[in-house]
């Protein structure tokens, strides 16, 4: 998009004046671009200017980069799980939210308020309980709730404050006014989003977001990162995010915030409690977690005293909560805030406890455990809407959203006023919010469409922090009222513009050349490692197989099953295909055999060694360590992956298959380099080359055994050399035609090989020399042990020695090797908490 | 009546199992009617843990932390409690002031009824326990006496045993069968109750194990048993009413804890790192300090 030209240029103006007259707002909506004689608002017109400025192809081309940017960061990424695939839900509508800085500061100042409020409210159920004693609060609103934790009433929390993070869902009606629609405490979402949503557009639209003022995100977190840091009493803190794991719809997020923020994303089975505390298990033993950055639901925290059957907790977090050993972002039992039950009375605790009125109002809510209150909403049903007063009601006749009374059929108006009757506690009545509209960009038109902002406050030692800004989601449908948006729809950026120009000292971005791994502070979490050990292991075994497709392919050309001066390799490498699960067995060998087993190898969803199943595992063991991989990691798997998932009809064959082949292992080069170049030398890249380099090895060794035994023809020998990239050293080396002790001495022995057996023995021993420095080990630990008997043997034997067994027992002591490793890092059982921990 | 208390538990596993961490509800809670003289818990292997405290509803609770592989765990509670026999009349409050009083109460401590009005894990609300809570509760009728009725109807419409249901039988299913056992019971008449509004909570304890002379054995006299504790009122308070054995509770019952079911209060519970399967033994005795031991007889 070309800047605004300062001389009215006459192609824009009209193309304004089309974009403005083209623009129609919803009878009886307010809308944020226009007012309501259709006349741009002013802090809306570089908006405009900005679309009218450039030809909607360039329009268009901007707000893909905000797409490509989204989909390289992995916001699209694909959660695997049995098949099923989730997208992730809130894709980017291109046109920001644009709200000025004092009327930002007025909405600022509701949500301190009410985040103040809240605070003390939850304090108070969780304490003293004076409100309900004082009949300000029914008991039965907060008993009511599936979210009143009962073991932890009385726990005082580590630093006194329950609610530290607070989102307000927040609508503009018709008179301009914002409402509260709902209140986010147990574990607020979309923070993650509204980073994002920044970080692609304002690559789409730098001018634009230059020239506005638009305040900067960066310093929130800043000092929201700083307030819980300043939780711990130890300077080294360690901040955890738990996480329920990569199946939860927002799991992009906790990686993201986790990667953005330096926070260790865990799952409740990293952390272990002992003697109340929390610790992480690492690789280097049991560390010690100051502050829990809490995305699991509190219910789920602790299967011992909250719910039993929970899978995703910690064991002992509520013990450790009540030592005041952690402090939890937020406190466990915070999402009792959440009740719609609650908003009906939060007007007057407002003025009870602050002896001010509510800055923000919340939308109208009748909590029908009240008599009075009751019979309102039966008598006024078709103007209200009915919703669940608590996140969980028994035998409640429609969803979790709320339903408007007047859109009920009369059998389900006759089974909401007989819910009312037998269980109003359960319900409340709502006024229906008419929202306001924004618009979003359609085929080069822009169109009215209504939505909600979800706006974010943190607690700081220096009081409450506002997100200037938020993830604000547009709703599809033109719809204004507020229920709609429960049903999906795209999410907006949104812009806070100053009159001033903006501080631009703390940055957003990433720096160029960042490295693919975080530096995390301390140890790797054992999870981390293990996965990061398969997604190597596993890689390596899909390189494997598409170098063995490859080589086949070649060979296909020039020989057949039955014919040519090649085929006792051709024969021996589908038997290598076979024998680890690439491909069926091929017996007997007939005419075609070669073509159904390469297409078996790359595609086949029954053929476990598939390398289509292959990649599934190396996506899903990424999957779960993303806040580990740099975006250019996570787009190189997906990219390496998806042409296997459904391939086109034209890319069977053998030429295709060459194709794709030689493809994927080209991307694979790209990953490796990646990590070679961009990842920290830090244990991480070291678990993932220790992966690799177990699995080259042993593969290897399985080539060798299979393709120069002491009977292998000519044509094996020069397989082997092409499996294992050795064709040019060879030659360039030995002036005749393969001959086995040379190629075996070139593929096993030869330590200056990078693809030899001893080169990856050599690497290995780096590797495990470099992880030494973790506490609590050993002088020479088995791994070590292992590596040294291996190196020793391949340097001291003799190449007129090695026979099949030889190579055998070496990738014997490789598998051996992986199961030590697993034994020493990854399985933490009866390893002692590390009390006496130092700075790490 | 002074009572004397052995319960012991026993986990047999059939692999080793090396770390686990249980909540234990196995010392009686003082109540109106009974005092805790003495208790005590003893776990085998010794924990590396152990944790004493209350609950939310005043219940005394452990939580003990294993560490040492076992392939078995032991734990013994014993305990001396005295109780007394229950008061000669029951309150008069009707049925429906009690449900309106407890809809309005302004307490949300561990004694009030608020926590008992809504539906739980295990105590769902059931349209067809509800029903049959309301033939025991016509127009004007006391709440303690309707809890009566409700026991002896209970009691009479189902089976008891002991095959037909497990911990995890949803009460649906129990309500379909009309068999169950003293937990399914107590969740049925809690169910029911709720469903009229009225606070009805679940109470684990022990039966004395042999009746006083010239009476019979109670029913779940061998094992840890389950009754409810009905609101009735703020002048009547809690009342045990056993649907088990259609009696209202007395001196022969002895309170273990009182949650909102069984999920609250199950005697263990917790989380054990087991891959491979579990064999539950549990045994009860409760014998009046006044009777002789049965080592004293045989000797």
């Amino acid at each position: 998009m070309r800047n605004a030209a300062s001389q009215p240029d006459p192609v824009a103006q009209a193309r304004l004046h089309a974009l403005v007259d083209g623009y129609r707002p919803l009878a009886g909506t307010r809308d944020e671009m226009v007012d309501a004689s259709g006349r741009p608002r002013r802090h809306w017109e570089p908006v405009l200017a900005a679309l009218a400025a450039g030809r909607r192809s360039e329009i268009d081309a901007a707000f893909a980069i905000a797409d490509r940017h989204q989909q390289d960061s992995g916001v699209y990424y694909r959660v695997y799980d049995h098949g099923e695939s989730k997208e992730r839900a809130w894709p980017l509508s291109h046109l920001p939210l644009v709200i000025p800085e004092n009327e930002w500061a007025a909405i600022g100042a509701g949500l301190i308020q009410r985040a103040a409020l809240l605070d003390t409210i939850l304090t108070d159920i969780y304490g003293e309980a004076t409100l309900v004693r004082d009949g300000a609060l029914p008991a039965a609103v907060i008993a009511g709730s599936p979210d009143f934790l009962r073991p932890v009433v009385g726990v005082v929390p580590r630093g006194g404050r329950m609610l530290q993070v607070y989102a307000a869902d927040l609508g503009r009606g018709p008179d301009g006014r914002w409402w509260v629609l709902g209140d986010r405490a147990q574990a607020p979402s979309g923070m993650g989003y509204a980073l994002e949503n920044r970080i692609a557009l304002s690559r789409a639209l730098p001018e634009l977001y230059g020239r506005m003022n638009v305040l900067r995100l960066a310093p929130f977190f800043q000092a929201w990162r700083g307030a819980l840091a300043a939780q711990a009493d130890r300077a080294n803190s360690r901040i955890a995010l738990l996480s329920p794991g990569p199946l939860n719809e927002t799991y992009f997020e906790h990686a993201y915030l986790s990667r953005y923020l330096g926070f260790l994303l865990v799952e409740g089975g990293d952390l272990t409690v002992r003697d109340g505390a929390v610790y992480v298990r690492t690789i280097g033993g049991l560390k010690r977690v100051d502050v829990v950055v809490r995305r699991l639901d509190s219910e789920f925290a602790d299967p011992v005293e909250l719910e039993p059957s929970s899978q995703i907790g910690v064991p002992g977090l509520v013990q450790a909560v009540r030592a005041q050993s952690v402090a939890l972002a937020n406190a466990l039992g915070a999402g009792v805030l959440e009740s719609r039950a609650l908003l009906g009375f939060l007007p007057a605790l407002s003025r009870r406890l602050t002896g001010e009125d509510l800055l923000l109002p919340n939308v109208g809510t009748w909590w029908c455990g009240q008599q009075a209150e009751r019979e309102h909403v039966a008598d006024a049903l078709d103007r209200l809407a009915l919703a669940p007063a608590f996140s969980r009601v028994e035998g409640w006749p429609f969803g979790p959203v709320p339903v408007a009374g007047a859109g009920l059929d009369s059998r389900q108006r006759a089974a909401a006023l007989d819910f009312l009757e037998s269980s109003g506690r359960g319900v409340v009545g709502q006024d229906i919010v008419r929202l306001s509209t924004m618009p979003v960009w359609r085929e080069g038109r822009l169109e009215p469409r209504p939505f909600t902002l979800r706006a974010y406050v943190v607690a700081t030692p220096d009081g409450w922090e506002v997100l200037p800004g938020g993830f604000c989601r547009v709703a599809e449908s033109q719809d204004p009222r507020a229920l709609s948006m429960q049903l999906g729809g795209r999410s907006a950026d949104v812009w806070i513009t100053s009159e001033r120009p903006v501080d631009l000292s703390v940055t957003l971005l990433p720096q160029p050349g960042a490295p693919v791994v975080r530096r995390v502070i301390g140890y790797l979490p054992s999870r981390a490692a293990e996965n990061l050990f398969w997604l190597g292991r596993y890689l390596e075994r899909a390189e494997a197989t598409l170098r063995v497709v490859r080589c086949l392919a070649g060979l296909s050309v020039e020989n057949s099953e039955t014919n040519g001066p090649a085929r006792e390799a051709l024969f021996r490498l589908l038997d290598l295909l076979g024998a680890w699960g690439a491909a069926p067995v091929p017996t007997p060998l007939l005419r075609g055999t070669t073509t159904a087993a390469i297409e078996a190898s790359l595609f086949g969803a029954g053929q476990p060694g598939s390398v289509r199943r292959l990649l599934e595992e190396v996506r899903r063991t990424a999957s779960v360590i993303r806040d580990r991989l740099s975006p250019d990691a996570v787009r190189a798997l997906a990219a390496l992956a998806n042409p296997f998932d459904h391939p086109a009809d034209h890319q069977r064959g053998p030429g295709a298959s060459l194709e794709m082949a030689e493809h994927a292992l080209r991307i694979i080069a790209a990953f490796s380099g990646l990590a070679q170049e961009n990842m920290n030398r830090l244990s991480g890249w070291r678990f993932l080359e220790i992966g690799r380099r177990i699995e080259r090895g042993v593969l290897t060794g399985r080539f060798v055994r299979r393709l120069a035994d002491r009977d292998a023809p000519p044509s094996c020998l020069d397989a082997l050399l092409e499996l294992t990239d050795s064709q040019i050293t060879y030659r360039a080396r030995y002036l005749m035609g393969a001959q086995r002790l040379p190629v075996v001495d070139l593929v096993a022995l030869d330590d200056g090989n990078p693809r030899s057996i001893a080169f990856q023995v050599a690497r290995l021993r780096d590797h495990l020399a470099g992880l030494s420095d973790l506490p609590n080990h050993a002088e020479l630990d088995v791994p070590q042990k292992i590596v040294l008997q291996l190196s020793t043997a391949l340097k001291v034997i003799d190449i007129s020695d090695v026979e099949t067994e030889t190579v055998l027992s070496v990738e014997n002591r490789l598998m051996d090797l992986s199961n030590e490793i697993t034994q020493r890092f990854f399985t933490q059982a009866g390893v002692a908490a590390d009390g006496a921990e130092d700075a790490s | 009546m002074i009572y004397e208390i052995d319960h012991v538990t026993t986990y047999d596993y059939a692999g080793r199992v090396g770390s686990s961490r249980c909540l234990l509800h196995l010392e009686p809670r003082n109540d109106a009617r009974q005092t805790v003289l003495a208790s005590s818990v003893e776990v085998d292997p010794a924990p590396v843990e152990m944790i004493v405290g209350h609950d939310f509803f005043g219940n005394a609770m452990r939580i003990v932390r294993l560490a040492e592989l076992h392939a078995r765990l032991d734990i013994r509670a014993r305990s001396r409690v005295a109780v007394a026999p229950a008061g000669p009349s029951a309150p008069a409050t009707t049925w429906e002031h009690v449900r309106d009083e407890a809809a309005v109460i302004a307490n949300l401590g561990p004694d009030s009824p608020v926590h008992h009005i809504f539906p739980s894990r295990y105590a769902p609300l059931l349209p067809a326990a509800t029903d049959i809570a309301r033939a025991s509760f016509p127009p004007g009728r006391s709440a303690a006496e309707g809890a009566r009725d409700l026991a002896i109807r209970i009691h009479g419409g189902f089976a008891y045993d002991p095959d037909a249901t497990e911990v995890s039988t949803p009460l649906r299913e129990v309500l379909a069968s009309r068999r169950g056992v003293c937990q399914d019971f107590a969740h049925l008449m809690i169910s029911g109750l709720r469903g009229l509004g009225i606070p009805a909570a679940y109470v684990s304890g022990y039966l004395r194990t042999r009746p006083p002379p010239g009476r019979e054995r109670l029913v779940g006299a061998d094992a840890t048993h389950a009754w409810v504790a009905v609101w009735c009122g703020r002048d009547g308070g809690w009342i045990g009413f056993d649907p088990t054995n259609a009696i209202a509770a007395g001196e022969d019952h002895v309170i273990l804890a009182r949650g909102r079911d069984y999920g609250d209060v199950s005697p263990v519970s917790g989380v054990v790192l087991a891959s491979s399967g579990q064999r539950l033994s549990v045994s009860v005795d409760v014998r009046p300090v006044e009777e002789p031991s049965p080592q004293a007889l045989a000797g």
